[in-house]
């Protein structure tokens, strides 16, 4: 039996007087690549940050790898290094020109601790991971250079380098152009077939779904409303559902896409 | 030129735009300059009323500090988001209460019959009066300033991307962050007293700016920066000694001239593709 990663109990998040995510049970277990979708405001992100100890629930519980977040044991440092996670947002640049090697090493710089260099074995995996995601030529260049789907691809690089047992990724495909967001999508499938990692993705578009995604979750208002397969949760009537009449679900190859339905002509 | 007198002068110039221009890495890397103008602030605060006691001289230093670490402290420790206002704007706010508390404690001078020029001098500096004891006391806290940045080297860079991701990375922001907003009030306060607050202000920027136009990567913007700053605190006084001119004010315009020209350099790069 596959030993669970992340187990949620009666969990509740109250923020400016409204619950923003009530979840009585979820159990995602080793090697699952998960899918969250959901309208904006659906409470999406909340879950991933509540994975990370960002944000604090109001009651129930949350336990990741096996561990309580709140209170944390061990310490959320300690917990955070083995739990990969690509932001939903694009960093404000900082005025620094980091590099593409130096960002993706903020990866390594938790795990290698308090008063000690990063390793050669350290930028060694740094190099590797830079390699693997095709960056290795763009190492040296500014981050603030890259175009969106290189900066994203980087801060997966960044998150990768941490070796770790879940990779979270809230929005990976966000204001990219169809064929950065195609790349992102090929990129996840590819990063899944070679390290069977637990994945936990949320989005809400249908098209970020990758096709090696065997769960999908869906979200609104704060609640779990549906949990299985994307084949039998994405219906037209949850399409429907979630973002209106005007569209439709067209499925192929395990991807699907929200087209939207023309005017009929007189 | 008096070469023992003026030889501690050149020593505090150039080590108070070094060591200025190598804390502006961060905070001008982390697009917070407002940090700087409200520890150097609040330092003045602090000094105000130190001065308010019956402290004079190298004694006005203690209140000073604790003026400008209590300040960073109080940066460090709001949430901007449990606050639901933007950092800069928590540090406008910031700055605006220590520079009243300074003038609400510069109006008691009036009031107790105090002359209040040695602590209205803090606003200018007096660099031309620094001597061997000054320099000690900003070689110690340059020191200091190495010893945090090389303790926390890594931790400092992943910060100067992003808290969040630093944070999410396992990096212990909190603690790091703590130690290196103590550091800038040291810092800055200790070079406050002999450059002055609105002098502080363009070395902590202009030597940062000037660097990250012109080189990619942590190590050498920081090596970059810190050389600008020596070299706006040391061109400047020397251009004042050749052309009998303020020094602060030289220091500033030679400082603002080296991002021109790192502008022109970079601009010249950019066409020719590099």
């Amino acid at each position: 039996m596959k030993a669970p990663v992340v187990e949620i109990r009666s969990l509740r998040v109250r923020r400016g007087g409204r619950t923003v995510l009530q979840v009585e049970r979820l159990d995602v277990v080793e090697g699952e690549v998960v899918v969250v979708l959901g309208p904006n405001g659906a409470g999406k992100s909340t879950l991933l940050k509540c994975a990370l100890g960002f944000t604090r629930p109001n009651s129930g519980e949350f336990r990741v790898l096996g561990h309580p977040v709140w209170p944390s044991h061990p310490p959320l440092c300690a917990l955070r290094r083995r739990i990969g996670y690509v932001p939903q947002m694009l960093a404000a640049h900082s005025e620094m020109p980091l590099t593409v090697r130096e960002v993706a090493a903020i990866g390594r710089t938790g795990i290698a601790g308090l008063f000690r260099r990063l390793t050669s074995s350290d930028w060694s995996i740094i190099d590797d991971w830079l390699e693997r995601l095709g960056l290795a030529d763009l190492a040296g260049q500014a981050y603030a250079s890259l175009s969106s789907g290189e900066q994203r691809k980087t801060l997966i690089a960044k998150a990768m380098v941490q070796q770790p047992e879940m990779l979270l990724l809230d929005e990976p495909t966000a204001n990219l152009d169809l064929f950065r967001r195609e790349q992102i999508v090929e990129l996840l499938g590819r990063l899944y077939a070679e390290t069977g990692l637990t994945i936990l993705l949320v989005c809400h578009e249908l098209e970020a779904v990758p096709p090696c995604c065997r769960r999908l979750l869906v979200l609104r208002d704060g609640r779990l409303i549906a949990d299985g397969p994307p084949e039998d949760v994405l219906t037209r009537q949850m399409v429907e559902n979630l973002y209106g009449s005007r569209l439709r679900l067209f499925a192929t190859d395990r991807r699907y896409a929200a087209v939207p339905v023309g005017e009929a002509t007189p | 030129m008096d070469l023992i007198f003026w030889a501690p002068v050149v020593c505090c110039g150039a080590l108070a735009g070094a060591s200025t221009g190598f804390l502006g890495t961060y905070i001008i890397g982390m697009r917070i300059p407002f940090l700087g103008i409200c520890v150097s602030h609040a330092a003045l605060a602090g000094a105000v009323f130190g001065g308010l006691c019956g402290l004079t001289g190298p004694m006005l230093l203690p209140p000073a500090l604790a003026g400008a670490v209590i300040a960073a402290l109080l940066l460090g420790t709001l949430d901007p988001q449990s606050a639901r206002v933007d950092s800069n704007v928590l540090m406008g706010i910031l700055f605006s209460l220590t520079m009243g508390l300074a003038f609400l404690g510069l109006g008691l001078y009036g009031v107790y019959g105090i002359s209040d020029n040695e602590v209205r001098s803090l606003l200018w500096g007096s660099l031309n009066f620094c001597r061997w004891s000054d320099f000690y006391i900003m070689a110690a806290a340059a020191v200091l300033e190495i010893v945090v940045v090389a303790a926390f080297y890594k931790e400092l860079r992943a910060i100067l991307f992003s808290r969040v991701h630093a944070a999410a990375a396992g990096v212990p922001v909190v603690p790091v962050w703590t130690a290196f907003l103590i550091l800038t009030s040291v810092v800055l306060t200790v070079n406050f007293q002999t450059v002055g607050g609105l002098m502080i202000y363009s070395l902590l920027t202009n030597p940062a700016v000037a660097a990250f136009l012109l080189v990619k990567g942590y190590g050498r913007a920081l090596a970059l920066s810190a050389l600008f700053g020596l070299l706006s605190g040391l061109g400047g006084f020397l251009l004042a000694a050749a052309t009998d001119l303020p020094t602060g004010a030289m220091i500033v315009i030679l400082s603002s001239l080296l991002v021109g020209l790192a502008w022109a350099i970079s601009g010249l790069r950019r066409r020719a593709g590099h």
